[in-house]
């Protein structure tokens, strides 16, 4: 039933991605990006240590240097989840060699009863994850509490189990410094992109 | 129970309610926000449930630091309003038009963000379908200080009406207008949520106005987050992630209905998660970044004016009673 709905949502995730396949791959203008205003220095990103779909445990610190996409899912999600994973995949392969290189993304899971290793190695699978730069974390309950707090996340059980929560995408520089929020999953893929590239790009 | 109403008495009322002030000096920059000055945040409890963003914004609040958030019983109304120049409520979101007054009257109000459009439907029988059919006609008001008198006052002016002399307001404290209306009492009545959504369910009514849906009422902002000009001078930095939570708390209100209703029960806002889920569903909270309060305030204080409630011009009322730099650096910080 989970592989079905996970598969489900990646079909889905494939044709999403079919129809919005009309940039060229990677190669942004870089000139243009440099136009862009720079973006606002909200505060020092909250730190974490977590642990990857594939086991191994990823702190924030050790991304400096990078550019980090941090944002909140889980994967038995059926209502927005299902919109903005494949949308960051897609990003994801818009940014060719910057990924995974000088951008990473990091999904932080906000049901870890759930999201089990095994699953969020599954779920990342099926959307298309490239490993190099994309971290599916998960942690204690305790801890996954902490960090969405920290974020200004929203994230509660209701009774049937599944998980109401405010969608909010982070985007943090090689500093560690918080520069931008995305809220809800329906943003605008190609701004994303803009400002992850703008960060990259920053002296 | 009728009574007929004059202007007098209705900026008698007004004065009742409102404590006088000086205009506040605007406080320092924000750029790279530092810890709160306070964990301690008070904001407006009132009959209307059109406030959801505020009323399910607790876990968002005390991801911001707040620790200690408190919800004041408020009307509504002027009374509301009061409360946040008196310093009783620190920061609430609040229809504009009861803002307005009480900063054209001096009151130490700050707004500081638009957070939603559309709360009110003008609910009435047979006999009425348009605003101007309200011309001698008996219209449920709970008070003259109620953001519904004010409101559709603000209406009957844009269409030529007197308000005071030719609308037969029936105002009591003890009988809510829904009810007047139910039994036939009078023929109109300005509602808020979760009023229409319950005459709805029992089709009791026809609804003339929408303010959601019907020009030029939805062209603007219904519901702003306005704070307590102290408040907002010594605590930039609280205000600011007041406006946050309350702006993230609006679009969870947009983006899962379903579970801001399920917050709003939860948390005893209200009884019934049916009407709240209507409400969120019909209500547009997904506009915060498109509108601009500005336009919202300079409408709504042309239209008070028009209905004699103000003497200030817009531009008075907006350089007496505004401070964007919360909003306009969360527009760019918050992107969606």
């Amino acid at each position: 039933m989970r592989t079905a709905l996970v598969l489900a949502f990646a079909t889905a995730a494939v044709l999403l991605l079919t129809s919005l396949a009309r940039w060229p791959s990677h190669d942004i203008p870089r000139a243009h990006v440099a136009a862009e205003p720079s973006l606002p220095r909200i505060a020092p990103a909250p730190e974490f240590t977590l642990t990857s779909q594939d086991g191994a445990p990823v702190r924030l610190a050790d991304f400096r240097g990078k550019v980090v996409a941090v944002t909140f899912i889980f994967t038995m999600c059926t209502s927005t989840c299902p919109v903005l994973t494949p949308m960051m995949s897609f990003v994801q392969d818009q940014l060719g060699r910057d990924f995974g290189e000088k951008i990473v993304f990091m999904s932080i899971t906000v049901d870890p009863e759930r999201d089990t290793l095994p699953v969020l190695k599954d779920y990342a699978r099926a959307f298309g994850a490239n490993p190099v730069g994309w971290f599916f974390l998960t942690g204690e309950a305790h801890a996954i509490r902490d960090v969405t707090r920290r974020y200004g996340v929203f994230a509660a059980k209701t009774e049937s189990g599944d998980v109401d929560h405010t969608f909010l995408t982070s985007i943090i520089d090689p500093r560690g410094i918080l520069r931008v929020q995305y809220l809800g999953a329906r943003f605008d893929s190609e701004e994303f992109r803009r400002d992850l590239l703008s960060l990259v790009n920053e002296p | 129970m009728r009574s007929t109403h004059s202007r007098r008495r209705f900026l008698a009322t007004l004065s009742s309610a409102a404590v006088g002030g000086l205009v506040g000096t605007r406080s320092r920059s924000l750029a790279q926000e530092g810890p709160s000055e306070t964990t301690a945040i008070k904001l407006a409890r009132s009959p209307s449930i059109c406030l959801a963003p505020q009323y399910i914004a607790g876990e968002l609040l005390r991801a911001e630091g707040f620790t200690d958030i408190r919800y004041v019983p408020a009307d509504g109304g002027i009374g509301q309003s009061a409360g946040l120049a008196s310093g009783e409520i620190d920061l609430t979101l609040h229809f504009a038009a009861p803002l307005i007054i009480p900063i054209d009257r001096g009151d130490r109000i700050t707004i500081v963000g638009g957070a939603h459009v559309g709360c009110f439907e003008l609910i009435a029988n047979e006999r009425v379908h348009g605003i101007r059919d309200l011309k001698g006609k008996a219209v449920g008001a709970q008070s003259l200080g109620a953001s519904t008198y004010i409101f559709l006052s603000t209406m009957a002016a844009h269409v030529g009406l007197d308000p005071i002399k030719d609308i037969n307001w029936v105002t009591t404290s003890t009988v809510r207008p829904s009810d007047l209306f139910i039994e036939g009492k009078i023929d109109a009545f300005l509602s808020f949520p979760p009023e229409p959504q319950q005459l709805r369910a029992r089709k009791i009514g026809h609804v003339v106005v929408n303010s959601s849906i019907d020009r030029p009422w939805s062209q603007y902002f219904c519901c702003l987050l306005a704070g307590n000009r102290d408040f907002v001078a010594k605590h930039p930095i609280a205000t600011k992630r007041v406006l946050r939570a309350i702006l993230k708390a609006t679009d969870f209100c947009a983006g899962d209905a379903a579970a801001a209703a399920r917050r709003m029960v939860d948390g005893g806002f209200t009884d019934s998660y049916d009407a709240a889920l209507q409400m969120l569903n019909e209500v547009p909270y997904n506009k915060w970044r498109v509108y601009d309060p500005d336009d919202t305030l300079r409408f709504y204080a042309l239209r008070l004016r028009e209905a004699g409630m103000i003497k200030s011009s817009p531009g008075k009322i907006l350089a007496d009673g505004t401070d964007w730099r919360f909003l306009n650096e969360l527009k760019r910080e918050l992107k969606g």
